[in-house]
Parts: C-alpha cells; structure tokens; sequence
C-alpha cells in the first residue's frame, strides 16, 4: 500500500484561485474524455502531476481497447490563464475515499482551487435529435445560488433506488463539501444508442457551461461542426435503413422500444458509425 | 479515522457480541433480534469511509443533502447479570464484489472492534454467523460453537443444542469460518480476549439462497441469552420463521422430485454420536451434497 503519498507532483502549478474540472475517462457517450480533450487542447493544458494507480486500481493486467493496451491513469493538467485545473482520470475500483481526498489535496494544496465541476453522463432513451438539458447538482445552497443565472436544470430530486449505489461524482461533492469546497456534478443526457460510441453535443452542451460559468472564451465553432458531421452521419444511417429511421421516429414521438429494438439499433448504430458512414 | 463514540458509560465487565451479514444473515438477525429485546442504546461506530462505499445518495432540489454509508454501529445495555455491548456490521468491508472481508481491511475492523472490546474491559467476545450443514429446514437447527481457547471447551459442552466441531459428523474438529465473523475470533485470541464463535445451522441447499433464516438466528439467541443470563422472549423470530418457511417451501417444491426425495430423508437425521451408525450413510451424504450442487449449477447455468 502507498496510500501515504499516492500523488506525484512533477511541477507546481502557477495557480492562485483556481477551478478543477474532473472527467471519467470511461463515461457514457464519451463525454469526460472528450471535455477535458478538448478543454486541454484549446486551453494548452499541462500536465503536471498524477495519482499512483496501484491503491486504487486491480493490478491483475491491462485491459486492451481498440486495440492498444489500456493501464489505468489519472492526470492532472494545469491551465494558468485562465486558472483551470483538469483532471482527466479512469475511475476507481477500490480506496475511493482516499483516492477522492487525494484529488482534493492536489486540488487545494497545490491549485488552490475554490470549486469543483464533475461530470458526468446519464443515459437517455431520446433521440439525438432532442436537446440536452444540462442538470446541476450542487454540494450546498449557495453553490446552487451562483448557477441561477446559467441555462441549467437546478432542480433535480433524487434518492438511490434498490440495489443501486451512489455516483463517485456524488461521492466526490460530498467529501468537498466536507472539506468546505463548493462543487457541482454536472449531468448530461446521452441517447443510449450513442452511449457506446460519442455524443459531441452532449459535450458541447457541458463546454458550453464552463465555458460561460468560468469565463474561458473558447470558440466553440469547431464543435459545432463535429455535431453538424454526426448529425449528417446519423442521417444517413436513417435513410439507408429504414428500421434504424423507424426506432428513431418512434423515439422521436416519445414510444418506448423494447428491449430488443433497443440493443438492435444500439448494434446498427454502432456498426454503421464504425464503418464511417 | 477509526471508532466515534457517543458516550463511555461505566460498564461492568461487559460480554461483546458481534456480527455481521452471512449466509441466511443468521448471526445479524440474532444480535439485532438480542438489541430490541434489550432495548439497548448507541454507544459508537466504526467510521465507514476507509471501508464502504456510500450506499445511499439524497439530492433536494438540486442539492446533495446526504450521502450514507453502511453502518458499522456499537450498542450497549446494562443487563443486571451481565453488561453487554452488541456491534453490527450492515456490511462486510469486501473488495472486488465478494461477500466476505479479507485481508487488510477485514484485518483492520476486527482489530478496530476488539478495540471496543478493549477499552471497555469486556470479559468475552461472542461472533455468530452460519453453519452450512446437512440437515433439513423443518428441523431444528443445532448450534456449532467455536472456541479460541482450550479452556473454553468444557464450558460449550454445558450449552444445550450446541455442539463442538470435533462432535459434528466426519470433520474431525476442523472447519473454516469465512469473513469478519470467524476472523474476529483470530483477532480476539491474539490480544487476549477469549472469543466463541456461535454459528446456526442452515440447510446446505439453502446457503445459495439470499434467504434470511431466523430458525437459526433463534437457535444462536437461545445459546446467547443463556451464557449472558438474559430472559428473552423470542416469539418475533417465530413469526419470521414461519414467513420464511412459507418462502423456503415454496423454493422447496422446485427441487427435482428425485433430488427432494434425498432431501427429505434429512429431515429424520437425528445426529448420532461419531462412532455410532447414523440414519445416512457418509456415501448418502455425499449423494446428496453432490445432486444439490448439481442442481444449483443447472439453475445458475439456466438464470
């Protein structure tokens, strides 16, 4: 066990009051992934410290995706102008505590963050035509406060049913709140059929907030075209199939698919995206 | 991290009893069942993060409100006779999704229990959990003891319907007790308490089942209140047994007639001593272990 020292801090940030972004590496829809690709990319993140992942990760060998052998990371970027810390990060599989303490030491040690934005995805049975409705989930009434005036769903209600467990999201705002950081998970909805591949409007409506709740001035232009080439590419699974076109309208007039039709256009999508339709 | 206490009332040499889920939740049932009937109070937890995982989240109008862990909670009552401090663990501290404790953490709770045990200079820890035995559910089910001392095994020969390892038909005294229940008897022994673990007897087709089995958890109780010299009225596990009969039964009937035909013959087992001849033979038994795990593994295999 490391857990005495399971950080390694390769260059101190120059970061004064700072926000972190936290995202899941394997998130529906790709969205944590993408989001804090992209937010690097456009903001020249740089990496500078990561969590060991022996105490908080099965160590019985890697796991192999598209390909190429996957091992477990979690790495921090820095973005000094516009005071961002990101962290892009597979999820834990054991010491969730320590692991969540141990983003959050970095966070204030050595960011000096003052809140925390986690995101995360919620698989939806509507198409990809319908909008997506950004959901906040604050770790106090104020935080809640300060998100008033930015087009967010501020008002979800929520208990874990049976045989389910929490987020680590929910997880992670706890323990902020408990160590006085405000912090927001942020939710947005995915259709299920694009769940297993990437919904770039479901990123771009997470940009989107950051972009104006953290003042970060990105073009969002380029987004805007990836979501026109989906859509064109989505379009053309629907006209070249008339079953996928059926599953979708249905899903389009709020009907119910069985759960064959589901995994049927979930399958089709997939196979007609990965074919480069 | 590690015991919160609510309060350090002045205790008399008090008798700890713990226990955690298992199979057929026989010994938590019993030691919850011991609680309301004592109407003992909260003295303290173990906290839960370095533990569990959070098992409830509660979000108002958009903001997290809670978030609750398993309970890993200490209980105390003077008794007259004897004082008494119960501990219940809601969950095993498992990793990698099983059911029982192991290594470190499991490790760590025991010891974090005995520190209870401690620091309130309890004579006597009790653990209780499940026996997997070759007996039938309408029968009574015995109680298996386990001590960690030498010392203690004339005094688990007084205990009616219980029995010690070496007596229990073709185990020669030896036997595992998996989990927190069994490792806290290892823990006590090592910082000098003396610990017996009381375990009831569950039938061995009903161990895959997530059934609970209060017939048992009665049978432990009415071990436990008699070393703790408690009166104890334990008609509410009558009433939980029989709606679990009802669900046993019905599973019951779902057996293969030619596997339940086995089966029943458990039912007129009536535990000879180890030399005599029992009413099964050991070729018998091994029939009837092996058509259950069959069976089991059919059901698996068509789930």
């Amino acid at each position: 066990m490391n857990q005495a020292n399971p950080v390694s801090i390769y260059q101190e940030p120059d970061l004064r009051q700072s926000s972190l972004v936290l995202g899941w590496k394997e998130d529906a829809g790709d969205l944590g992934r993408r989001v804090t690709d992209y937010l690097n990319l456009k903001l020249k993140g740089q990496e500078f410290a990561e969590i060991e992942p022996e105490d908080f990760f099965a160590m019985g060998g890697v796991a192999v995706k598209d390909n190429i052998a996957r091992f477990p990371e979690s790495k921090f970027y820095a973005c000094p102008d516009q005071e961002l810390v990101i962290l892009q990060t597979d999820a834990p599989s054991a010491e969730w505590h320590t692991f969540l303490n141990s983003v959050l030491d970095v966070a204030e040690v050595h960011c000096h963050v003052r809140e925390v934005y986690v995101l995360g995805a919620m698989i939806s049975i509507s198409a990809h035509t319908a909008p997506r409705q950004l959901l906040g989930v604050a770790n106090s009434a104020e935080m809640r406060g300060t998100l008033s005036q930015y087009d967010l769903n501020r008002d979800m209600d929520y208990q874990t049913q049976p045989g389910e467990r929490p987020t680590l999201n929910s997880f992670l705002l706890w323990i902020a709140k408990g160590r006085n950081i405000p912090g927001v998970s942020l939710w947005v909805p995915v259709p299920f059929y694009l769940a297993a591949v990437e919904d770039i409007q479901a990123q771009r409506r997470v940009v989107r907030f950051l972009n104006e709740k953290l003042g970060l001035r990105i073009d969002l232009s380029d987004l805007d075209q990836e979501i026109r080439r989906q859509n064109e590419r989505l379009a053309q699974a629907r006209s070249r199939s008339a079953q996928i076109d059926d599953y979708i309208n249905r899903l389009e007039s709020n009907l119910t698919l069985s759960d064959e039709e589901n995994g049927e256009l979930v399958k089709k999508i997939d196979e007609f995206l990965e074919e480069g339709g | 991290m590690g015991i919160r206490l609510y309060q350090e009332p002045q205790l008399n040499s008090p008798i700890l009893v713990a226990s955690w889920p298992g199979i057929g939740n026989i010994g938590i049932i019993a030691v919850d069942t011991l609680r309301r009937i004592l109407g003992a109070e909260e003295l303290g937890e173990i906290e839960p993060w370095e533990f569990f995982y959070p098992k409830l989240v509660l979000i108002r109008k958009g903001v997290l409100e809670y978030l609750e862990f398993p309970g890993s909670r200490f209980y105390f009552k003077g008794t007259g006779e004897k004082d008494v401090i119960l501990f219940i663990g809601e969950e095993q501290p498992a990793e990698g999704g099983r059911m029982y404790a192991e290594g470190t953490k499991a490790y760590r709770m025991a010891n974090l229990v005995i520190d209870v045990a401690e620091k309130f200079r309890c004579g006597r820890v009790y653990t209780s959990g499940a026996a997997v035995a070759l007996t039938h559910h309408t029968a009574k089910p015995r109680v298996w003891a386990v001590p960690n001392s030498e010392n203690l095994v004339p005094e688990i020969k007084k205990y009616s319907n219980s029995i010690l390892m070496s007596d229990i038909e073709g185990r020669g005294g030896h036997g595992n007790i998996t989990g927190l229940n069994g490792l806290l008897l290892g823990v006590a022994k090592r910082r000098g308490f003396e610990a017996i673990c009381l375990m009831g007897e569950i039938p061995v087709y009903l161990q895959g089942l997530p059934l609970s089995y209060p017939r048992a958890s009665k049978a432990v109780l009415e071990v436990l209140t008699h070393g703790l010299k408690v009166e104890a009225n334990l008609d509410t596990l009558d009433e939980l047994d029989q709606k679990a009969q009802q669900r046993i039964e019905e599973f019951y009937q779902q057996i293969p007639l030619e596997i339940r035909e086995q089966l029943d013959r458990l039912k007129h087992v009536t535990y000879p001593q180890p030399a005599e001849p029992g009413p099964i033979t050991e070729e018998e038994e091994r029939k009837i272990v092996e058509d259950v795990e069959k069976f089991f593994k059919k059901r698996r295999e068509g789930d």
